[in-house]
């Protein structure tokens, strides 16, 4: 950041030397060569941005990779290096361990049930018609609902003595008062379906854009060779739709891992431990028991698992994307 | 997260208006994503030259300020009645008070970070008794203050011997040294010299007390169709249940799951709720409701500890509770209770019944017991910021907030009082006389928590394991027995 304070005089002489040289430099229609003062214009204008992104998210981060190794009280107290031990912690508690491997159950189930459901939304969709118009933006209502409020909507719905969900599920034969919550096995699905009512728009949104933006020649040479629906779909639409399909499942898997408001609210990770994703482990020993360094080595662990996982899953679906592969 | 312990559930009770609370508190949560936050908070907190204010002689001639602040929680302890006494407290001393309120999760990060970062900015600091061991050192201890007659003329008189003495002894009174110790007599008249010749100190005044008590649907106990049909079925008569095995017997009277009518709730859903009932079912049956010794190891993995579970894993699987009862909390019980659909419940404070509950009237009556009695009880208190800049005005502040004078004030707006006078004063023709009657016998007789800094986690492991229980995944004594191997590395972790 000094660089901005580039000596003019030095610069003022180069330009000078160079009139005095009485020709431009190289460059086909005569550019000259940026200067020092040029070239560093962008870094000023950059400058206010640059700083704020240090301040709040580059800091920050170091100070967690800091804290990971250290076991720190927030309250006084003298902290001190104390190496591997909270990532040894970290990734030998059976507890932490499940925790890791249900929160990834949960995001693959729930963002490749998105991702199918999101398409076939987006397919009807995509024809723009004024119906469509409707249909897209009342198809985004849950997307703009906050999650803490859907969560407990939810779970007045499914209130096992006055819900509607109880009631109808009744009608249809299954025992009067069933608790959904009580049990495992339905707690998961309850909770999958609210993140799939609450997040499929935001896929089929991405997805619609994609299918807009597509070129409808092909489609239409495709029709005069008398293509079936399902095979312009399968060798046509689906190939030119593959990077914006990677684009949503990488935004939504992101997104996904970061759940934390449903579950806190639905289950608080019940029963028993079955629904105990890792945020809220991590909210419960940083937030609630203030175990600093911990929470920071269950972060770095989780970023870690994250940051090798987003590539892996670009180049599947990124090989898929490249027309040399198909 | 004995959040509501005490007003109410943050998650649920009282509906829409809890709700939005929460949200904000969630959307904070949100907000800071976690670990982010975390790195943020602690930057500061590593710029911020850590200076513990430390604790000199209280300067009677101090300076007034023209303002004092509070950090307060929202219904969790009765806001609204503490929000009530500012113009009192203006016209009295000249000084405004300002009161900041926070829902429970958002207070305790607030709280917390505050004293991270050493500011002065509040004055006066509400405590719930699962985070004082981590905060004491924070704390300003109170003696020196409490003993300075100068510092409380006339009827400013803090008279802590009023405090009822289990109440004060496991709210306020810690030894900073070893914060895991408990003050040996719990039930002697409090009296500040003698608390610091043990080696102990005060930190705090106790301000909002909540305890279990029963609630129960008092129209259905007195029905005469009821009675003779309970001495029919029986051979004896129906009277509130005073034993556990009552208990569950009159539970299983009063349920008619097709009228819609059950005996009584359970908490048992994952949270710091489950872990509050087994609490008080362990003190009970014999065992130490604490949770732990003071040599910092679980003590619920007894014979009576699965005695105290098994029953309670029974009760939650007789279909004498409403259905739910295995993911219900705080509001989901109050909720139950309050829509007429039990006859019984246990919760932390007075409840009301929906409009469309025909004839029902409550009453209330201490928790039933077994051998021994020890009704889980927590306690919100005033403390003095350790770096505060007007330690002598906030300290007068604090002990004429809870004076009580203005503890009685504030019954009017539901507060639960934390003196004996206070109860033995009010008056038959409070609404809530019946509900104050029982909040003060039952204080008199409650089990606090253990002191551990890392409570949270320990409640935690002891719920999944009552939840468990209760949900008949695992035998009472497996679930005790995995939860107290978790518990001792925890323990053991914290460095007990």
């Amino acid at each position: 950041m000094k660089a901005t304070a580039a000596p003019l005089d030095a610069t003022l002489t180069v330009d000078a030397s160079r009139r005095a040289a009485g020709r431009t430099t190289v460059g086909a229609r005569g550019r000259k060569p940026l200067t020092w003062k040029k070239r560093s214009t962008p870094w000023v204008y950059m400058a206010p941005a640059m700083v704020v992104l240090l301040l709040m998210t580059v800091a920050p981060t170091i100070f967690i990779f800091y804290s990971a190794f250290r076991n720190d009280k927030i309250l006084g107290g003298v902290g001190k290096f104390v190496g591997l031990d909270n990532f040894i912690e970290a990734v030998t508690n059976a507890s932490v361990q499940h925790a890791f491997l249900i929160t990834f159950g949960f995001v693959a189930v729930a963002v490749i049930l998105e991702m199918i459901l999101g398409f076939a939304l987006a397919l009807p969709l995509a024809a723009q018609t004024r119906a469509n118009k409707v249909g897209a933006a009342l198809m985004l209502l849950p997307f703009a609902v906050t999650p803490a409020v859907a969560a407990m909507v939810f779970k007045q719905l499914l209130n096992p003595n006055y819900g509607w969900v109880g009631y109808y599920l009744g009608v249809f034969g299954f025992p009067k008062g069933i608790d959904l919550l009580g049990d495992p096995t339905s707690a998961w699905i309850v909770l999958v379906i609210l993140d799939m009512w609450q997040w499929t728009p935001f896929i089929a949104l991405i997805l619609m854009a994609g299918l807009q933006s597509l070129p409808g020649e092909p489609r239409e040479a495709a029709m005069v060779d008398g293509a079936t629906p399902w095979q312009m779909f399968r060798h046509i639409t689906f190939p030119a739709m593959v990077p914006f399909i990677a684009i949503a499942a990488v935004l939504r898997t992101i997104q996904a891992f970061k759940t934390f408001d449903s579950f806190k609210i639905l289950t608080g990770g019940g029963p028993g431990e079955s629904t105990e994703i890792i945020n809220l482990g991590i909210f419960r020993v940083g937030l609630q028991s203030f175990n600093v360094g911990l929470a920071c080595a269950l972060g770095v662990v989780f970023l870690i698992i994250l940051s090798l996982l987003i590539p892996f899953m670009l180049r599947i679906i990124g090989r898929r994307a490249d027309p040399e592969e198909m | 997260m004995k959040i509501i312990q005490v007003g109410l559930g943050a998650w649920g009770a009282r509906g829409i208006r809890k709700g939005s609370e929460m949200i904000r508190s969630l959307e904070r949560i949100k907000r800071s994503r976690v670990v982010a936050g975390l790195g943020a908070a602690l930057t500061v907190t590593l710029l911020a030259t850590a200076c513990t204010g430390g604790s000199s002689a209280p300067n009677t001639a101090a300076a007034k300020p023209t303002e004092l602040r509070m950090l307060y929680t929202t219904d969790e302890a009765n806001s609204a009645a503490v929000a009530s006494l500012v113009p009192q407290f203006k016209e009295k001393f000249g000084i405004d008070l300002k009161i900041d309120n926070q829902p429970y999760d958002a207070l305790q990060q607030k709280v917390f970070s505050e004293f991270a970062s050493s500011s002065s900015y509040y004055d006066i600091v509400v405590v719930d008794t699962p985070w004082a061991p981590a905060l004491v050192q924070n704390l300003e201890p109170l003696s020196q203050y409490i003993q300075n007659d100068a510092l409380n003329p006339g009827t400013l008189q803090s008279n802590v011997g009023d405090f009822i003495p289990k109440v004060f002894y496991d709210t306020a009174v810690y030894n900073a040294d070893s914060p895991i110790k408990r003050y040996p007599d719990p039930t002697a008249k409090p009296d500040v010299s003698a608390i610091k010749n043990a080696g102990f100190d005060v930190y705090g005044m106790p301000i909002q007390s909540n305890v279990a008590v029963m609630a129960y649907r008092s129209d259905l106990f007195n029905d005469p169709t009821q009675k003779a049909n309970f001495k029919a079925k029986y051979g004896k008569d129906l009277t509130v249940p005073k034993t556990w095995d009552d208990y569950a017997q009159v539970a299983g009277f009063f349920t008619q799951p097709d009228k819609k009518l059950y005996g009584t709730t359970v908490m048992a859903g994952v949270g710091d709720w489950a872990t509050d009932d087994f609490k008080t079912l362990l003190a009970s049956y014999g065992g130490d409701g604490t949770l732990a010794d003071e040599s910092g190891k679980p003590a619920f993995n007894t014979p009576e500890g699965v005695e105290a579970l098994d029953y309670y894993a029974k009760l939650a699987q007789s279909g004498h509770v409403p259905p739910g009862s295995t993911s219900a909390d705080w509001g989901t019980t109050a909720e139950s209770f309050g829509s007429g659909l039990t006859a019984m419940t246990i919760n932390y404070h007075d409840l009301k019944l929906a409009d469309n509950v025909k004839g029902g009237t409550i009453g209330y009556a201490p928790v039933p017991t077994g051998k021994a009695a020890g009704p889980h009880f927590g306690t919100w208190m005033l403390s003095l910021n350790k770096n505060s800049k007007n330690k002598e005005w906030a300290y007068q502040a604090i002990s004429w907030l809870t004076a009580a004078e203005q503890q009685t004030t504030m019954t009017a707006k539901s507060l639960h009082p934390s003196r004996a006078s206070v109860f033995a004063g009010i008056k038959s023709d409070n609404p809530l006389a019946p509900f104050y009657d029982t909040l003060g016998k039952s204080l008199a007789e409650g089990v606090g928590r253990a002191r551990l800094t890392n409570y949270t986690e320990v409640s935690h492991e002891v719920a999944v394991a009552v939840n468990n229980a209760a949900t008949g995944a695992s035998s009472p004594s497996d679930a005790l027995k995995s939860a107290s191997d978790k518990v001792s590395a925890l323990l053991k972790s914290a460095g007990y």
